[in-house]
């Protein structure tokens, strides 16, 4: 085992300095050209080579300071010219590292390997590794690669030892599914907008070009034809995209003993390699938003305690969009424990809380419209706006009766199960022993109908589950189920409840 | 329960006195905080005269050796139990106006932010045995790493 005094620090490599010199020398004509053509200096020409040469300043410095070691326990890397840090990362909390490289990167064999813990904070970039160093580093710090390994610095190169068991590989038929949406025609305008500042400079109107060749009898004529062109090449740029991030999409799971852990890699120009240690995986979701779910597809999330719910992108999330029964397949592979709790059968709610639903349906938009009437009569609004919000209607009480299909939970083996949501139908299945205590809740309605809603705390995924709505008995079972080891601890909590009994009345 | 009135009070008569200020002074405003106003006087009558006495009947809170227990709320109620074995840290907090009334905050913390217990308006002295209390049993159950 080494100790910290041991390992040599390591730094960036020498081409790190070519790349700066090489922005330089591309920015600074570009600067030039920007000034001296024209009567009028082109300011965007000028603000990109001024940025260049900054940043090149920037990389040189950050390969002048930056100093990294890896020993056997803990990263540590110090870097920073006028600001000096030290930052410190046990190997254990690591839970993703990504390898990327730019273009002028790539030419020049570098990547940039971003390691992350988990939290949003408390991880750090080594931007300009050799390509072969940032790929033995990328296997260093994944789990399996043991502390000897660093140490005989030669055999690390080679693929780390230990049983590999894949579990997912990506297949072509993934492509369409995950490409179809009502946004694709978004992926085009970010780009479309971009070219278009970028050539107004040079008295290029990208806009009224466009207006011009697709020019018709009116503005939603226009509009539609548009969109028509758009949609296309928005899907398939997202197929694109999906194709490059998934490229060699690999789910599997690696270790020996009881020290196994899930790791996914994928990407094509930007390799993300993340791990989830089995012993902190608590459950599994899945998310299925209102249209997906007509088409039978879902997303994949794990539930484990040490990663961000938000924050670092989407992390929980595991596996691309897949078919239901694909997915359930996979799921039931993924879970250390080879349960399947999320196709067990569950329980309905109350009819009552269809009712409170359709209550929530009909009085919210006449509440908007109660307030601006309200308006009305004080003279702020003219005329019948404030009939508007009745027109949602039509929308909300089907949604209503779609929340209330979706409300389900049961407890089966080591998981209990939830599902809720109306436009996101999501259905998690949690660990019972990631429990860390219950809240529940009440309003004057649930009293009088006698359903409760249940809420569970937990250390992992997104820190709090709730089922709403379920009757007073359901809940009671629910609980006590749920939690054997706190059988204890349910018992005494239905005392409290009896004995506010009398203040209720 | 004064304790909660006296904020009451002091919270209405912050809002309340500074949209009517603005009512006065700004006429094009008119219109617009009219309605707000008159909703939010009804609201804050509500909250000084009824909230702190039933809020006062409904609160509930124990400590056992094996979890802490809370019910609060007043339209809508709400349980909360953390066993013991997940607590993470136990807080006390006294502001100007409990010290006053010789009340405190207890705050108990769990994993989750949303698991956390916060009991207001304990006496001082129960307060402070109860943390103690619970500070002896949390040292002496062992924590189950969550």
């Amino acid at each position: 085992m080494s100790t910290a005094g041991e390992t040599a620090w390591q730094r960036l490599d020498i081409r790190v300095v070519y790349q700066g010199l090489a922005r330089v020398a591309l920015s600074l004509p570009a600067g030039i050209l920007g000034i001296t053509v024209g009567d009028d200096p082109i300011w965007p020409l000028i603000a990109g080579s001024v940025f260049g040469v900054l940043g090149a300043l920037g990389t040189l410095s950050t390969w002048r300071t930056t100093r990294f070691r890896i020993t056997g326990q803990q990263v540590e890397m110090h870097t920073g010219w006028l600001a000096r840090r030290h930052r410190i990362v046990a190997r254990e909390r690591i839970r993703t590292v990504d390898v990327s490289a730019r273009l002028l990167q790539r030419v020049l064999g570098l990547r940039t390997v971003h390691v992350g813990s988990g939290e949003a904070d408390a991880s750090f970039d080594l931007n300009g590794l050799a390509s072969e160093q940032a790929e033995r580093l990328r296997r260093d710090l994944m789990p399996g690669a043991r502390n000897e390994e660093i140490e005989q610095t030669g055999r690390a190169g080679e693929p780390q030892p230990g049983p590999e068991t894949v579990i997912a590989r990506l297949r072509p038929q993934w492509v369409p599914l995950n490409v179809i949406g009502v946004w694709s025609v978004f992926a085009v305008l970010g780009p479309v907008f971009a070219l278009h500042w970028l050539l107004r400079p040079f008295g290029v109107d990208l806009l009224d070009t466009a207006h011009d060749l697709i020019d018709g009898p009116s503005l939603v004529w226009t509009i539609v034809v548009a969109v028509l062109i758009a949609y296309p090449i928005g899907i398939a740029l997202q197929a694109a995209t999906f194709v490059m991030e998934n490229w060699n999409f690999t789910l599997l799971r690696t270790g020996d003993g009881p020290d196994t852990a899930l790791v996914t890699r994928r990407g094509l120009l930007t390799t993300r390699t993340v791990q989830r240690a089995d012993g902190r995986i608590r459950g599994i979701a899945f998310d299925e938003p209102l249209l997906w779910r007509w088409l039978r597809l879902t997303r994949t999330k794990v539930l484990s305690t040490g990663l961000r719910a938000l924050g670092e992108a989407s992390v929980g999330d595991i596996l691309p969009r897949l078919r239901l029964g694909e997915a359930r397949e996979l799921a039931a592979r993924i879970l250390p424990d080879g349960a399947r709790p999320l196709e067990a059968e569950l329980r309905r709610h109350p009819r009552g809380a269809l009712v409170r639903r359709i209550g929530w349906a009909a009085y919210g938009p006449a509440l908007l419209s109660g307030v601006l009437l309200l308006f009305t009569l004080s003279g702020a609004l003219p005329g019948r706006w404030w009939l508007l919000p009745l027109t949602l209607l039509p929308v909300t009480i089907p949604l209503a009766v779609v929340a209330y299909r979706s409300l389900g939970h049961t407890t089966g083996g080591d998981y209990l199960m939830i599902r809720t949501g109306a436009l996101n139908r999501r259905t998690v299945a949690l660990q019972k022993r990631a429990v860390i205590g219950w809240t529940i809740q009440q309003s004057l309605f649930q009293r009088w109908g006698g359903r409760m809603t249940v809420g569970i705390p937990t250390a992992a995924g997104s820190r709090h589950y709730e089922a709403p709505d379920m009757s007073v008995d359901q809940a009671l079972a629910f609980v006590a189920e749920a939690a054997p080891h706190l059988t204890d601890v349910t018992r005494p909590r239905s005392a409290p409840e009896e004995r506010s009994g009398p203040t209720e009345g | 329960m004064l304790w909660r009135t006296l904020q009451a009070i002091f919270w209405a008569v912050g809002v309340l006195g500074a949209l009517t200020a603005i009512y006065a002074y700004a006429e094009i405003t008119r219109p617009w905080l009219g309605p707000v106003l008159l909703i939010l006087a009804v609201v804050y009558a509500v909250n000084i005269t009824v909230m702190p006495t039933w809020r006062y009947r409904v609160h509930r809170w124990e400590a056992t050796d094996n979890a802490v227990y809370a019910l609060s709320g007043w339209i809508t109620r709400e349980w909360r139990i953390v066993p013991i074995s997940r607590i993470q840290s136990i807080d006390t907090e006294i502001g100007p106006l409990q010290r006053r009334l010789g009340l405190a905050t207890i705050s108990v913390t769990t994993a989750s932010s949303e698991g956390k217990i916060t009991i207001e308006g304990v006496a001082t002295p129960v307060a402070e045995e109860a943390v103690d209390r619970l500070r002896e049993i949390t040292a002496a159950t062992t924590g189950d790493a969550t």
